[in-house]
Parts: structure tokens; C-alpha cells; sequence
């Protein structure tokens, strides 16, 4: 009893560590998301309200050297609802050169241009996403002299972007998931509509289902990579597998989890998934998942217009590659992701019982004569009578 | 192509191979290695090792072609071999020996019973024991069923004209199970019997010694010692059946060689088929209007201000108290008493007719003279007026500006 003031004494710095270092541990978890490392605004700069007194008014714009005009005017609602505007970003955080009114001297050739010198603000709260980004094919395209490639602000309208991870755990939100599909239709309209009319985008702009894929997933966020590699190609069966083999998902829908392995087991995918470890970058002329079944345009199997269930519709995907096949027979040389059973596939069924039967009865036979002839020979050896 | 029929060499060695079967043999190892490593490989296409032998062989492709090489090369092996048969059989009249027998099956049990400890002797054996036999006959089986599952998944095209598109996996599944058959015979029964038990080299060097001759086909030695075996035909007689052998034999192997080219080279399209085409669009379809906030709000225009200030002018002129609402909510916040940017105040008609540091804004009844309208027409101007707004202050002004 006595120790017991001691150990609470020596207790008590620990705890306060353990507490400090928890308190850490929640500040750096949060400063893994997007959320900008949040400061004080700095007295000397102009609050919001200062920015917003002028710039909430109708109709403020600029004249441009194109002749267009760049509109100045902020939805100020909109702002504050924002995700900068509840973290209370300064406008002069990303407006710099910024610092009171009257404003510097301004000029811009055009409205791109003035976005295209403008976005380069977001990396100083957002480097991971904005080195990303640098890693995409929109900045390649960038790179490459189109102006039109998206930059950040044509994704995120830094004064009206609202938050679209949770704070904490980084995950995307609901609401913001079911914008996606919007958002990249800006630039990627017909994409868009084609994705619509498909399974999973009816699905999702249809229902509200937050299951199925929607354009990040296939094509990542920041670092959108061209999808129109062979290493993309190669990867295809491994992308569609992370959700297609996801048993908890896929059961909802009643859907095999088995596609990815029977894919893999049949020549088709064994030389894919080859090239896929081996050579990523050598392009195979052998299918992936979206040969078969589109890539935005994927329909229910079932769907007697498209759906490759049907064999004549699978027959017309099998003659994209083999121009010389009429016959609907030919569809069953792919065993459409079944697994042999007595009733799908009877025959591979069977000649897989057979030799599972005849290699060990074969091979066993073999053993019988061959260690009993070991064993008679070591006998003899051991008696000394030479045969 | 003819064997030396077994005679009597000298000292104590016995000719047993002569050397096209060695020649075939020896082909053949290296075709039936090379088949069974690239064709395992693609059987477990996955496991590490496959992926690092594929990526030796230069990718899975290169691979195939090994695997397609070699087995060409094994069906050469078997026209070669026929015709060597066929050779043996007509011209030779040699006795077919490695054809299997009830004598075979007793020889079988023999041993069995004798390694069991149930027999008092072993097997005599005559040129081919029950064992050598029962490898050849599976090689004959394992070689048929590899050539037909092999044809079809080659050929898929011509296999589904006559056959059910479902024998093309089937004959996958057949093809690798018959190849880990193949391969554990060849380390099990094989291997046992010529490397392990003794290492028997007459398949290289074409002899065995007197000895060895006595232990494993004691019955053939008797037949050569009694002078009943490897009787060789008159070389008249053999003359006279190569005449007719040889012509018939040719168109055979003609035959089985176009064969062989049709398996290879029929159905180029199954294996060399077009790129898929990937359903290309165009890409970049901006949506029009382009939703990207904030739209752009149209600049006052001098024709549309110039209508506006005409009809504002023809009806009663603008007093101070229409244009100071004006002035208080578009400009207040930077002209306004407290701020006074630029030294401007607009709050009253006093500080609004002083101007600002740079004079006077507001010319009287000169609205397109006067620095405010100037500005402001431009646009840009923070806290822009809206064309409503500006003509009636250039009403105001051309008006006279007037107080009240």
C-alpha cells in the first residue's frame, strides 16, 4: 500500500507522456489528409471579409488580352461553405501576390492562362496531391503544350469545393463519390455518357449505388495514368479482380467471385497475367476483362442486346480477334469463367476425374515394382548371394 | 536405317542398339525435356519459379515457340521411327519383339511375386523385358494423346468444325495431366530402371557385355548363342524388297510430313490473331456551357449603356438620391468614409463632387469625361457596377449631377 503513492507519482509523467504523444499521433494522422496544415492568419493580411466586401458583388470582372473578360465575383455562401472556407483559408494564402486594395497591376492573355498561373498555389497545402498530379497524363498532356488538360481548379473550384473526405480517417465521402462521375464528364462528356448507359454507371448515377466503380477507381485520382498502355492493358484483369474477387461486395449482387482464377487458368490469362509479371510493358494480343466485356460501356452479361452470356454476342467479341470463326461452338473452347462441373463443361469435368484417377494408379503401379525391387535387391546384397 | 542384326562381337560384347534407335533416342530426350519444362511451366504459369524460367526464356511467347519447336521436331522423331519400323519389319524381316504379349503379363507377375518374396526366381527376359516394353507402349500412348490435345488446342478452328467447342479445354486438361504423367514415368520408372538399378549406358554406346546380356535378356542370349536370332535376309532378297519399301515408304513420309506442316502451320490465325482493337473515342468532349463557376457576366456595352442613358435621359433627369444607393452598396465598403480608398469617398454629394487624391471623378454633364464612368466602363474595376447601374449614373452626371 505504501508503494502506491510512488508508483502514481512516477506514473503521472508517463501518462502525460502517453497523452502527448497520442495528441501527435492524431495531429499527424490528420495532417495525412488533404487538409492543409491550418495557421493562424497572420495580422498583417487582409481578412476574408476585407476580399469578399468587394468581391461578393455581382458583375466584377476583368477585361483579358483575348478580348474575353475574367469574372472576379465570389459566391460568398458558397466560400464559407467550402472546405477552405470552414478551415478559414485566407484568400491571400493562394492569392500571394495579393495584399490589400488597390490590387497590383494585372494582366492576363486569357482565362486559361490565368488559371494555368493561378493553380500552381494549391501545392503549398496540398504537395502529395499536386506531385501526384505531376505524375498524370493530364499534366503530361499539359507538358505536351494542351492547354485544355485539367489542372486542379477545373476539379476542385478552389472557392466553392466542398469536403469531400472525412476529416479524420481520409475516407471519401458518399456525396462526393456520386459527384465523381460529373465532375470528369466537364472534359470527358461522351466518356461520360457511354459510362451511364453501362452497368456500373446506371448503377451509380441511376441508384445511388456506392458499390460500383466510378471513374477514380479504374483510373486512380491524382496520378491518372494513360489507359491506353499495354502496362494498363496488362494490369486490366488484376483492376477488375480487386473488386470482382471481393466475396463480401460481389455477394450482394449474386456474383461469382471466380472470374479472376478461371481467367488466369485459361490460355487467355495465363499469358496476360505472364506479361503482366514478366514484360508489363509488351503489349499482348491475347484479351483482358475489357476486350469481352467494354470498358465503359460493360453490360450485364445477361442483357440479350450486348451481354456476352448470349453466345451469339460472345461470338462477334471472339471474332475481333479470330476473323475466321462462324461457329457458335467455337464460344465454348472459353469456358466463360466456369468451373468444369458434371453439368457446366461435362467433359473437362471428367477427363480431369479420369487422370485423377489414372496418374496415381499409373504412377503408384510403377512405385509398387520399383521399391519392392529395391527392397529384394538390398535383402539379397545384405545375404551376399549375388544374383 | 537398318540395325545391325545382333551376332556375336567380339570378346563378350553384344550389339543392342544400333544407331538410328540411339539417334532417335537421343533427339528425342532432348525434345521431351524441353517439351515437358516450357509445357510445366505454362501448366503453373504462376508459381515463382514458372515466372522466372519465362522470363529467361524471354517471355511467355518465346516460351511457346520453344514448346511448339519441339514437339515439331518429336513428330519428326515418329515419322523417322516408323519408317525405320517399317524398314525392320519388311525389308529386314526382323521379329517385331517389342510387341507386348501374354508372356509379358506372367513376366510382370514373376517379378512382382519374386520382390515380394512370394516367387522363387526372377523373370528371364528375352530382347525386351516386360519393363522396357511397358515404357515404350506408354511413350506410343503418351505421344498419341499429346499429338491429338495438342493438334486441337493448336488448331482450334478446324478442331470446332468437326468437334464440340468444349475439346478445347478438355484437351488442355488432358494435355497437362498426361504431361505430369509423362514426367513422373520418366523419373519413376525410367530413371529406376536404367540409371538407378544399374546405370545401363547401351542406349549411347549400342553394346552390352556378356554379362550384362546374361542378367537381362538371358533368353536373347540363348537365341544368338543357338544361332535362331538376327538371321539376316539374302542381300538379293533385301534388294528386292527395298524396290518396293522405299518408293512406299517415301510417299508415306511425304504424306506424314504435309501432315505435320498442315498441324504447324494450318491455323496461323488462332495463334498470330489481329491486336484487340481498343473502342476508341474522342476524348476530350467538354461539356457546353462549361460548368465551370463563376460564369462570366457580360461587360457593360457603349451601345447598350448609350440606350439606356437616352431613355433615362428623356424622362425626368437623376437626382443624387437615385444614385446614392448606388454608390453606398456598390462602393461603400472601399469608399466609404472609413476606407477612402484611393482618397475617394462616395458616402455624400459633397465628398463624391471633390473627388479623390487624383482630382475630381465626376465631370458635370460630361459622363464620358468624367474619371468614375472612364473606370468603370473598362470593367475590372472591384465592385463593378452593373450596366443598369452605370447608366443611370451617366444619366446623373450628363444630367448635370445634381445635388436634388
Amino acid at each position: 500500500m505504501t508503494v502506491r503513492p510512488t508508483t502514481r507519482f512516477r506514473l503521472a509523467p508517463i501518462l502525460v507522456g502517453l497523452g502527448g504523444l497520442m495528441l501527435v499521433g492524431i495531429a499527424l494522422a490528420s495532417s495525412v489528409q488533404a487538409a492543409p496544415a491550418l495557421r493562424p492568419p497572420a495580422q498583417d493580411q487582409p481578412s476574408n471579409d476585407y476580399c469578399l466586401g468587394c468581391h461578393t458583388q455581382q458583375g466584377m470582372s476583368r477585361p483579358l488580352d483575348d478580348g474575353s473578360v475574367l469574372p472576379l465575383t465570389i459566391n460568398g455562401e458558397g466560400f464559407r461553405r467550402s472546405v477552405h472556407g470552414e478551415e478559414d483559408i485566407a484568400c491571400v494564402d493562394c492569392h500571394a501576390d495579393i495584399e490589400a486594395f488597390p490590387h497590383p497591376e494585372f494582366s492576363g492573355e486569357s482565362r486559361r492562362a490565368v488559371t494555368l498561373d493561378l493553380y500552381a498555389a494549391c501545392e503549398k497545402c496540398h504537395a502529395e496531391q499536386y506531385n501526384n498530379v505531376l505524375d498524370s497524363v493530364h499534366q503530361a498532356a499539359l507538358a505536351g503544350g494542351n492547354a485544355n488538360a485539367a489542372v486542379c481548379t477545373d476539379c476542385h473550384n478552389p472557392h466553392e469545393q466542398r469536403r469531400l473526405t472525412e476529416r479524420q480517417s481520409g475516407a471519401l465521402l458518399p456525396e462526393a463519390r456520386l459527384a465523381i462521375p460529373q465532375t470528369c464528364a466537364r472534359c470527358h462528356s461522351s466518356i461520360y455518357q457511354t459510362y451511364k448507359g453501362s452497368v456500373h454507371g446506371a448503377a451509380l448515377t441511376g441508384d445511388g449505388n456506392l458499390d460500383v466503380p466510378t471513374c477514380i477507381d479504374c483510373h486512380g485520382v491524382h496520378n491518372i495514368q494513360k489507359p491506353t498502355t499495354a502496362r494498363f492493358r496488362n494490369e486490366t484483369p488484376q483492376l477488375c479482380a480487386k473488386c470482382h474477387t471481393d466475396a463480401s461486395r460481389m455477394s450482394k449482387y449474386g456474383i461469382t467471385t471466380q472470374v479472376l482464377n478461371t481467367y488466369v487458368a485459361d490460355f487467355h490469362g495465363t499469358t496476360v497475367t505472364l506479361f503482366e509479371q514478366v514484360s508489363p510493358d509488351t503489349p499482348t494480343n491475347k484479351p483482358v476483362c475489357t476486350d469481352c466485356h467494354g470498358v465503359h460501356d460493360i453490360s450485364l452479361v445477361e442483357n440479350p442486346a450486348t451481354g456476352i452470356a448470349i453466345k451469339h454476342n460472345l461470338l462477334l467479341r471472339c471474332q475481333r480477334c479470330h476473323p475466321g470463326v462462324t461457329s457458335e461452338s467455337f464460344t465454348e473452347a472459353w469456358m466463360s469463367h466456369y468451373v468444369a462441373s458434371p453439368t457446366r463443361f461435362p467433359l473437362v469435368y471428367y477427363v480431369n476425374l479420369f487422370y485423377k484417377i489414372f496418374i496415381p494408379a499409373v504412377i503408384g503401379g510403377m512405385l509398387v515394382f520399383v521399391v519392392s525391387d529395391i527392397v529384394r535387391r538390398r535383402l539379397e546384397a545384405r545375404k551376399g548371394r549375388a544374383h | 536405317m537398318a540395325t545391325k542384326p545382333p551376332a556375336p562381337a567380339r570378346g563378350e560384347r553384344y550389339a543392342r542398339f544400333g544407331l538410328s534407335p540411339r539417334l532417335q533416342h537421343a533427339v528425342m530426350l532432348v525434345s521431351f525435356t524441353i517439351l515437358g519444362l516450357t509445357g510445366l511451366v505454362q501448366k503453373y504459369a504462376l508459381s515463382a519459379v514458372s515466372v522466372f524460367i519465362v522470363r529467361v526464356w524471354g517471355g511467355v511467347e518465346n516460351l511457346r515457340t520453344t514448346h511448339h519447336v519441339a514437339a515439331t521436331v518429336l513428330m519428326l522423331v515418329v515419322i523417322f521411327h516408323l519408317a525405320d519400323i517399317g524398314y525392320k519389319a519388311f525389308v529386314l524381316r526382323t521379329r517385331l519383339s517389342m510387341l507386348p504379349g501374354f508372356q509379358d503379363v506372367k513376366d510382370a507377375w514373376t517379378a512382382l511375386s519374386y520382390n515380394l518374396g512370394l516367387g522363387r526366381t526372377r523373370p528371364q527376359m528375352g530382347r525386351y523385358s516386360f519393363e522396357e516394353k511397358a515404357e515404350y507402349w506408354a511413350l506410343i500412348w503418351g505421344i498419341f494423346i499429346m499429338g491429338l490435345t495438342g493438334f486441337m488446342m493448336w488448331n482450334p478452328l478446324s478442331t470446332v468444325n468437326v468437334l464440340p467447342g468444349e475439346f478445347i479445354p478438355a484437351a488442355k486438361a488432358a494435355h497437362g495431366a498426361e504431361a505430369i504423367l509423362a514426367v513422373l514415368a520418366i523419373i519413376v520408372w525410367h530413371m529406376y530402371a536404367v540409371h538407378l538399378k544399374r546405370f545401363n549406358r547401351s542406349m549411347w554406346t549400342g553394346q552390352l557385355t556378356e554379362q550384362e546380356m546374361l542378367h537381362e535378356h538371358p533368353l536373347e542370349l540363348a537365341d544368338i548363342k543357338a544361332g535362331v536370332a538376327g538371321e539376316v535376309p539374302a542381300p538379293a532378297a533385301i534388294r528386292t524388297r527395298r524396290m518396293v519399301y522405299y518408293p512406299l515408304a517415301g510417299v508415306a513420309a511425304i504424306v506424314l510430313l504435309f501432315a505435320v506442316y498442315g498441324f504447324v502451320r494450318g491455323e496461323e490465325s488462332a495463334i498470330t490473331t489481329v491486336p484487340p482493337q481498343l473502342a476508341t473515342g474522342p476524348v476530350y468532349v467538354p461539356q457546353t456551357p462549361t460548368p465551370v463557376p463563376p460564369t462570366p457576366t457580360p461587360l457593360p456595352s457603349p451601345t447598350a449603356a448609350a440606350t439606356s442613358q437616352a431613355t433615362a435621359a428623356a424622362a425626368a433627369p437623376v437626382k443624387w438620391a437615385e444614385v446614392a444607393p448606388i454608390f453606398a452598396g456598390r462602393c461603400g465598403m472601399c469608399h466609404g468614409a472609413a476606407l477612402a480608398s484611393s482618397g475617394l469617398v462616395l458616402d455624400t454629394f459633397e465628398a463624391a463632387m471633390r473627388g479623390g487624391q487624383d482630382g475630381p471623378v465626376i465631370v458635370e454633364g460630361d459622363a464620358s469625361g468624367s474619371p468614375l464612368i472612364m473606370i468603370q466602363s473598362t470593367g475590372g474595376h472591384p465592385g463593378q457596377l452593373s450596366a443598369d447601374e452605370l447608366a443611370i449614373i451617366s444619366a446623373w452626371i450628363e444630367a448635370g449631377a445634381l445635388e436634388r
